[in-house]
C-alpha cells in the first residue's frame, strides 16, 4: 500500500544493490533496525522518535550495499516498490532477502549524515 | 391530486407526441449528428455506454436539435460517469467511495437488516442501480419516440412538438445530471439557457401543484402507484437529487418513452396511474438550482450516499404524506431504505414547487434539487389525460419485441415499475417476465442487457424470496456471471454484482452463487479492485484498493455467501487469490486510513467468517493441534495451562513449521518459520493479521467493522491449535489488549459483545489472563447492569451474558483475578444480577461467577469483611455443582469451543433468517446471535454450561500485581513489550 512519507526534510534516493552470493546465501551487506513491532525510541537514527520505519544500522565495508551507496542511518522507504514504512522488522527482513531476487531496489531517505551520527552517539 | 395528475399526464402525453413528430423529421439530420456524437463519445473512452447511446439515437427518429443537445450534455456526463465507473482511478474512487460509504454501508444494511437484513442491503444497492438507469434514460428518450411510433403507429406527434423538445431537453439534462454530478450541472445549465423561458412557463405550473408530491412518489411510491403513472416521477427524480434515484430517473425516461408510446395508444381512461406519472414538467426552475448543487459536489455525493441510507431517511417524515403514505404500506422491507428516500423528497414537496426558485430557503441543496426535478415531470404528465401507460402484460410482451430499443425500454420501464413495489415484482414473476429478462442478459446489445439487468436487480431486491428463486430457476445466476465475464461496462457490472448481492441474501442461493460465480467474482472484481497482484511487478508500487461500487457489491455478495456454513467457508478459503486480495485491500484501507466504508466492512466480515473454525476446518489443521487441547477436563488441565503461560510459546507448541526455540523469544513473528510466504487461506491465521485487525479496531468508526474485526480475533484466538496460541500471544505483543479494552467502552452493544468474547478467548493465554484480570476487570464490571438500572449503556442481554462469561473465564484458575473482581465492586453487581435479573441467562452466568469466587477460600475473609456470606454465592438458579464438573469437555476447549458452537448456531439461524451479512457474520462467528433470541439463549446456556464445567481451582501462585480497578492503557505485558532493538543482517 502506498503510505505517505512522514519525513519532510530529507531527500529520497534510489539505490540498486546487487546481492552477493556467499555460499548458499545471497547477501546485501547491511543490517536493518526498526519496524512497527520495535521500540522506536531506541532507534538512534531517527529524528522522530516515534518513527517506526526501517533503518540501515550497519553496512559491511566493501559489501554490495556500500558499493551501491547505502549509508548507515538511511531510512528504507521501499524495497522493490513495497512500502517499508509500516512493516514489522521481520517483514522488512523477508522482503529484502527474497531468494529469487538478485537485485534489490531501495528507495531511501537520508537525513544529514551528521545528524545521524550525533544521534547514534547520543544513544 | 388526481385531477392534477390527470391533467398533467395528458399534457405530458401531448408534448411527447409532439416531440415524436419532431424526431421523425429530424431523424436524418440527427443521424449525422449522432455519428459525430458517437465519435466524440468513443473518444471519451467509454465504448459501451457511448455506443449504446449512439445506437439508440441512431435507431430512433429523434429530433436533431434534441439529440444534439442531449448528446453533448450526455456525453460529458456519460464520460464522466463512465470514467468513474470503469476506471478505478482516483477521481472515480473518491466519488464512488464517498457516496457508497455513506449510503450503502452501515446503517441501512446492517441495522435494518438484522431481521430483514438482507433485504435492506439489497435495497441500497437498488437505489444505486436506479442511478445507472438514469444514464440510460437519456438514451431512452430518443428511443422512446422511435419505439412509440412503431408500437402505436398512431402517435400524435405533430401537436406535441414544442413540448417534446422541451421535455427531451429537460429529460436529457436531467438524466444526464443524475449520472454524473458534474456533468449534470452542465446539462442543466445548457438546457436552461436554450429552453428556459418556454419550459419554465409551462412546467412551473405543474410543479407547483402536484410536482412535489409526484416526485416523492416517484422515488418510493412510483412503483406502488401504478406502472404507467410512475414514469413521470422518475423523470423528476433522476435529474434532481440522488444518484440512487437514478433508477427513478431511468424510470421516468422509460415512462416518457412509454408514455409516448403507450399514451398515444391509450386514451385517458387510465387516469389513476397517470396522475402519478406526470413527470415532465418539473424541469423549469429546479434544474438551474440543481445544477448548482451538483456542481458543489457535496450534494452529489450526498445524494448518492444518502439516498439509500441517511439522507433519505431523515427527510422522510415531511415528504411522507403524499407518496410516502401509500408506499410505506407496500414497501415493507425496502421501506427502510426506500422510504427514507421518498420521505426526503417529500418534505420538500410542500414547498417544493417554489423551492426550485428559492433555493436558499430550502434546507438542503440536495433536497431542493430533488424536489424541483421531480415535480416538473409529474405535472406535465398529469395534465394530459388522454394517454395511458402500457399495462404490465404489455410491457412484458415488449421484452420480446423484435426491435431492440423496445426491449430495452420495456426492461427499463420494468425496472422503474418494480422499484420499491413488491406487488409489481410479484406480478412480473407471475407473468413469466423473469425468464425473459434473464434471457436478455445474453443479448448482444449493451443497451438491452443493461436494462434487463437493471430490472433484475430491482426484482431481486426485497424480502420476497420467490423472486430470487425465480431468477435462479431460469439459470439467472450463471447468466449474470456470464455477462460479468463478457462486459467491461462498469454500469452493467454494478448492476450484475448488485443483483448477485441481492440474491446472496437468500440462503438457498448462496451455494449456487459460489458454484457458479465465486472464482469469476474473485478474478473479475475482487482481485483487480483490491490492488493485489499475485506476482507484483518489482518496480511498481503496490497498488491500493479501489472502493468502487462494483467492489462493494461483490464483497457484499461474498460476505453473504461466506456465512453459509463450513462448505461455503472452505470454498471461499480455497478460492485462488480471494483471501490474498481481501487482506491486501484491508491493508490498503488501513494504510490510507480509510476504514469506515462499506467495502471494508464487507471485507472484514468475510475475513471474520472465513476465520471461523479455521483450527478445525483448514486442510492440515490436525497437524497443528496442541497436545493440551485433547487433554481431559480436570485440574491437570489448569496446571498445564499455567505452564504454557509461563512461556506462551512453550516448546510443546511448535509443531511442524514452528520453531520451538524461537517461540520463546518475544519476536512472535519469527515463530512460524516458513519455507515460503504464506498465501491463500494460510494468511487467515498468520500472526501478521493481528496487526491488521488491531489497526482496524483502532482506526475504524464503523461499528459493523469493529465488531467484525473483534470477531475475527475472537475466532482466531479460539481453539487449541498452534496458530491460535500464536495469535493470542501476538495480540498481547502487538499491544492489542489496550485496544480491545478501550473498545469495551464503546457505545455499540455488539462491539462490546464481540470484544468481550474475544477477551475471553484471549485469556486462554495465561499471561493475557493475568493482564486482562488486572486491567480490564473494572471495565468489564462497568458494563454490567447495576441494581436500579441496567448498565449505563443499557446493554442487551446477550452482551451482558458475554461479559459475565468473560469474567468467569478470567477468574477461572486465578484467585488474583477473582480478587481483582472483588476490588472492582463486582460482587455487588453480580449478586444483584443473580438475585434479581429478569434474564435467566444473566442470572445463571452471574451465579457461576459467584460460585467460582466462593471456591477461592483465601478470598472468603475479604468477602466476609465486605458483608457477604455464603448464601450470596450459592445461587438458586445456578446449575448444581455436580453438573458442572461432569461435563466431559476439556478445560480450555470448553470455554473457547462453546463460544464457537454458539456462533455456529447463530450463524445457521442467521442464514436461515436471510439476514444480511452484517448480522450473520458477527453472530455466527464470534458473538451471540442478535437475531434469533431463542438460539441465543441456547448458545448462552451452553456457554454457561461450559463455564460451569470447568473445575474450580485455587490458584495461589500468582504473583502480586497491582490490580487497579480501572483498566489502564498499560495493558501490555512488560516482558512482551521489551523493545529489544533488533538488528538483522540482510
Amino acid at each position: 500500500t502506498a503510505l505517505s512519507c512522514f519525513i519532510s526534510f530529507s531527500f529520497q534516493q534510489r539505490i540498486e544493490i546487487h546481492k552477493l552470493r556467499q555460499g548458499d546465501n545471497l547477501i546485501l551487506g547491511f543490517s536493518i533496525g526498526g519496524g512497527i513491532d520495535q521500540d522506536p525510541t531506541q532507534n538512534p537514527f531517527s529524528e522522530d522518535k516515534t518513527d517506526k520505519g526501517i533503518y540501515v544500522t550497519r553496512v559491511t565495508e566493501g559489501g554490495p550495499a556500500e558499493v551501491a551507496g547505502l549509508q548507515i542511518g538511511d531510512k528504507i522507504m521501499q524495497v522493490n516498490g513495497w512500502d517499508m514504512t509500516m512493516v514489522t522488522h521481520d517483514q522488512a527482513r523477508k522482503r529484502l532477502t527474497k531468494r529469487n531476487e538478485e537485485v534489490v531496489r531501495l528507495l531511501v531517505t537520508r537525513q544529514s549524515l551528521q545528524k545521524a551520527v550525533q544521534q547514534s552517539m547520543m544513544s | 391530486m388526481d385531477d392534477y395528475d390527470i391533467r398533467s399526464a395528458a399534457s405530458i402525453l401531448a408534448s411527447v407526441k409532439e416531440q415524436e413528430a419532431r424526431f421523425e423529421r429530424l431523424t436524418r439530420a440527427l443521424e449525422e449528428e449522432r455519428r459525430n456524437v458517437s465519435l466524440q463519445l468513443e473518444r471519451a473512452s467509454q465504448p459501451t455506454d457511448r455506443m449504446s447511446i449512439c445506437n439508440i439515437g441512431n435507431g430512433q427518429p429523434l429530433a436533431t436539435a434534441w439529440q444534439q443537445l442531449v448528446l453533448q450534455e450526455q456525453s460529458p456526463s456519460n464520460q464522466t460517469s463512465i470514467a468513474m465507473m470503469q476506471e478505478p482511478q482516483e477521481m472515480v474512487e473518491e466519488t464512488v467511495t464517498v457516496e457508497e460509504d455513506p449510503g450503502t454501508p452501515t446503517s441501512h444494511v446492517s441495522v435494518v437488516t438484522s431481521e430483514d437484513g438482507t433485504t435492506r442491503r439489497t435495497e441500497t444497492k437498488v437505489t444505486k442501480m436506479v442511478k445507472t438507469v438514469t444514464t440510460r434514460t437519456v438514451r431512452q428518450v430518443p428511443l422512446g419516440p422511435d419505439v412509440l411510433p412503431s408500437m402505436d403507429g398512431s402517435s400524435p406527434m405533430g401537436s406535441y412538438t414544442d413540448s417534446i423538445d422541451r421535455r427531451f431537453l429537460k429529460n436529457g439534462e436531467r438524466y444526464v445530471g443524475p449520472q454524473a454530478p458534474s456533468t449534470l450541472g452542465r446539462s442543466y445549465n445548457s438546457y436552461n439557457d436554450s429552453y428556459p423561458e418556454s419550459h419554465e412557463g409551462q412546467y412551473r405550473p405543474y410543479l407547483g401543484h402536484d410536482g412535489y408530491g409526484d416526485l416523492s412518489d416517484s422515488y418510493g411510491t412510483l412503483p406502488r402507484g401504478g406502472g404507467s403513472t410512475y414514469r413521470p416521477r422518475y423523470a423528476y427524480v433522476p435529474g434532481s437529487a440522488y444518484r440512487p434515484d437514478d433508477g427513478n430517473f431511468t424510470l421516468p425516461r422509460r415512462r416518457d418513452n412509454y408514455a409516448a408510446v403507450a399514451q398515444p395508444q391509450v386514451p385517458v381512461g387510465s387516469s389513476v396511474d397517470l396522475n402519478r406519472s406526470q413527470p415532465e414538467r418539473f424541469q423549469p426552475e429546479p434544474y438551474g438550482l440543481e445544477d448548482d448543487n451538483r456542481s458543489l459536489g457535496v450534494d452529489d455525493e450526498g445524494y448518492e450516499l444518502d439516498p439509500d441510507n441517511s439522507t433519505v431517511n431523515r427527510r422522510t417524515s415531511a415528504g411522507v404524506p403524499e407518496r410516502g403514505r401509500p408506499h410505506k404500506g407496500s414497501r415493507g422491507y425496502d421501506d427502510a431504505v426506500e422510504s427514507e428516500m421518498v420521505e426526503e423528497r417529500i418534505p420538500y414537496v410542500p414547498g417544493g414547487y417554489a423551492a426550485p426558485l428559492a433555493q436558499p430557503e430550502r434546507g438542503s441543496m440536495a433536497s431542493i434539487d430533488r424536489l424541483g426535478k421531480r415535480s416538473p415531470s409529474i405535472d406535465s404528465i398529469r395534465k394530459d389525460p388522454r394517454w395511458r401507460d402500457p399495462d404490465l402484460p404489455e410491457v412484458i410482451a415488449m421484452l420480446s419485441h423484435p426491435i431492440d430499443p423496445v426491449k430495452s425500454n420495456a426492461a427499463a420501464y420494468l425496472q422503474h415499475l418494480c422499484y420499491e413495489n413488491d406487488k409489481i415484482k410479484k406480478d412480473v414473476r407471475h407473468l413469466k417476465g423473469i425468464p425473459i429478462l434473464v434471457g436478455l442478459l445474453d443479448h448482444p446489445k449493451a443497451e438491452v442487457h443493461r436494462k434487463a439487468c437493471g430490472a433484475l436487480r430491482n426484482i431481486s431486491y426485497g424480502k420476497d424470496n420467490e423472486n430470487k428463486v425465480a431468477i435462479r430457476n431460469c439459470d439467472g445466476i450463471p447468466a449474470l456471471i456470464r455477462l460479468l465475464r463478457k462486459t467491461s461496462d462498469m454500469e452493467v457490472r454494478e448492476l450484475i454484482t448488485g443483483t448477485l448481492w441481492n440474491l446472496s441474501s437468500y440462503e438457498p442461493l448462496k451455494m449456487v452463487i459460489i458454484n457458479h460465480g465465486l472464482q469469476t467474482l474473485t478474478n473479475e472484481v475482487i482481485i483487480p479492485h483490491s490492488g493485489w497482484e499475485s506476482e507484483p511487478d518489482k518496480d511498481s508500487k503496490p497498488r491500493d484498493a479501489e472502493w468502487t461500487t462494483v467492489f462493494k457489491n461483490t464483497s457484499g455478495c461474498l460476505r453473504n455467501v461466506s456465512s453459509d456454513g463450513a462448505e461455503a467457508r472452505r470454498r471461499l478459503r480455497e478460492c485462488d487469490g480471494l483471501v490474498d486480495a481481501l487482506l491486501h485491500a484491508l491493508q490498503s484501507a488501513v494504510g490510507k486510513k480509510d476504514t469506515d466504508n462499506k467495502s471494508v466492512e464487507n471485507c472484514v466480515c468475510i475475513m471474520r467468517n472465513l476465520s471461523y473454525h479455521v483450527h478445525k476446518e483448514v486442510p492440515g489443521a490436525d497437524k497443528y493441534q496442541e497436545l493440551e487441547a485433547g487433554q481431559p477436563t480436570g485440574t491437570g488441565g489448569s496446571q498445564k495451562k499455567k505452564k504454557d503461560d509461563a512461556g506462551c510459546f512453550g516448546g510443546k507448541k511448535a509443531k511442524g513449521k514452528k520453531n520451538g526455540d524461537l517461540d520463546r523469544n518475544f519476536d512472535t513473528l519469527d515463530l512460524p518459520k516458513r519455507s515460503e510466504a504464506a498465501k491463500g487461506f494460510e494468511l487467515l491465521y498468520q500472526p501478521d493479521v493481528v496487526r491488521l485487525y488491531l489497526s482496524i479496531l483502532t482506526e475504524s468508526q464503523n461499528f459493523n467493522t469493529l465488531e467484525a474485526a473483534a470477531g475475527a480475533l475472537q475466532n482466531l484466538s479460539a481453539g487449541n491449535w498452534t496458530w491460535s496460541t500464536y495469535i493470542r500471544a501476538t495480540v498481547r505483543k502487538e499491544r492489542g489488549l489496550p485496544v480491545l479494552l478501550e473498545l469495551l467502552q464503546s457505545n455499540s452493544d455488539k462491539v462490546v459483545r464481540a470484544v468481550s468474547i474475544a477477551l475471553r478467548n484471549l485469556s486462554m493465554d495465561r499471561r493475557n489472563k493475568d493482564l486482562i484480570g488486572s486491567y480490564a476487570m473494572g471495565e468489564l464490571v462497568r458494563n454490567l447492569p447495576s441494581r436500579q438500572q441496567r448498565s449505563a449503556k443499557n446493554l442487551e442481554e446477550d452482551t451482558v451474558v458475554a461479559v459475565l462469561n468473560t469474567i468467569h473465564e478470567i477468574i477461572t484458575d486465578s484467585s488474583e483475578n477473582a480478587r481483582s473482581l472483588i476490588q472492582t465492586q463486582g460482587i455487588q453487581k453480580l449478586v444483584a444480577i443473580s438475585k434479581s435479573s429478569q434474564s435467566p441467562r444473566e442470572t445463571k452466568a452471574a451465579s457461576h461467577i459467584l460460585q467460582m469466587i466462593w471456591s477461592y477460600k483465601e478470598l472468603r475473609n475479604a468477602l466476609q469483611k465486605d458483608g457477604w456470606n455464603k448464601s450470596h454465592f450459592q445461587s438458586v438458579s445456578a446449575a448444581p455443582k455436580g453438573s458442572k464438573a461432569p461435563a466431559g469437555r476439556p478445560g480450555y476447549d470448553d470455554s473457547t469451543l462453546p463460544l464457537v458452537d454458539k456462533s455456529q448456531d447463530n450463524e445457521k439461524s442467521g442464514s436461515r433468517d436471510m439476514i444480511p451479512m452484517d448480522e450473520l457474520g458477527p453472530d455466527g462467528y464470534s458473538t451471540i446471535d442478535h437475531r434469533d433470541k431463542e438460539r441465543k439463549y441456547k448458545s448462552s446456556d451452553r456457554t454457561g454450561d461450559a463455564s460451569e464445567k470447568e473445575p474450580l481451582k485455587n490458584d495461589t501462585n500468582r504473583k502480586n500485581i497491582n490490580r487497579s480497578n480501572r483498566a489502564s492503557v498499560n495493558l501490555v505485558d512488560a516482558r512482551d513489550i521489551k523493545p529489544q532493538p533488533v538488528d538483522s543482517w540482510v
